[in-house]
């Protein structure tokens, strides 16, 4: 009930207008919406590329965090890739490491808009063209959901 | 001509002190209107302003600051959600 009607005041807000360099792919239910983001800047390392991602939404939206990540749909002849982007907090799987994300910084009055607005910040910020220490490791063992990842957000720089 | 007034219907309308098209901010939902949960406004889905400032329809508070993760923080400004006495 809380989720169905905050999300359906979002959706409509959102197909109206976006920020530049965000566009909505898919909402065809309240339960999962995908959106792509692009840098605006010319930040080299995300330059002309849009990046995809998923938003699954619990009935419990917005007290509870949405879970979001990037995700890489097999191209279809039609259209172009979508990556994971390269970033100190992104792993090669698509699981953002950032703290409004999970239980300790999420607020219920962040939406799915503003969500998109600092994960494209996070990148336009960035400028190593890297993954998390122990990318490899993660990717390969983690079989846990993003929302049940225990994160330790230390790294303030980016 | 004399009129007599047989009966007569006296018609309000109320609305919360609040700018108008403010919404409460977990919700979305006008202040005026009801949080998710309710059907009708009034005192029945009240208010809370806090003292950071900040308001929202109780019920929408109530559910926020009962998660472990809210720590008592307004939705905000994260400073403790202290409301304030009505005036």
């Amino acid at each position: 009930m809380f989720a169905q009607k905050r999300l359906q005041k979002e959706l409509v807000k959102i197909q109206q207008s976006l920020p530049p360099g965000i566009t909505l792919v898919s909402a065809d239910n309240l339960q999962e919406w995908q959106l792509d983001i692009r840098v605006l800047d010319s930040n080299p390392l995300y330059l002309n590329q849009n990046y995809r991602l998923r938003f699954r939404f619990s009935n419990n939206y917005p007290i509870e965090a949405p879970e979001v990540m990037f995700i890489s749909p097999t191209p279809s002849p039609t259209q172009t890739p979508r990556p994971i982007p390269m970033h100190p907090h992104i792993y090669s799987n698509g699981i953002i490491c950032l703290d409004l994300l999970g239980s300790q910084g999420w607020s219920p009055v962040q939406n799915v808009e503003s969500v998109c607005m600092s994960i494209q910040s996070m990148l336009t910020g960035n400028s190593k063209n890297e993954r998390p220490p122990g990318n490899e490791d993660f990717v390969r063992r983690n079989t846990q959901r993003p929302r049940d990842v225990r994160f330790v957000y230390e790294d303030d720089t980016v | 001509m004399k009129v007599t007034i047989k009966e007569w219907n006296a018609v309000a309308s109320w609305r919360w002190d609040m700018p108008e098209d403010d919404v409460c901010g977990i919700c979305r939902v006008q202040f005026d209107g009801t949080c998710p949960t309710c059907k009708y406004p009034g005192d029945d889905c009240a208010l809370l302003n806090g003292q950071c400032g900040h308001s929202f329809h109780m019920h929408c508070l109530l559910t926020w600051i009962q998660q472990d993760a809210s720590k008592g923080l307004c939705p905000m400004c994260r400073q403790k959600f202290e409301w304030k006495k009505s005036e």
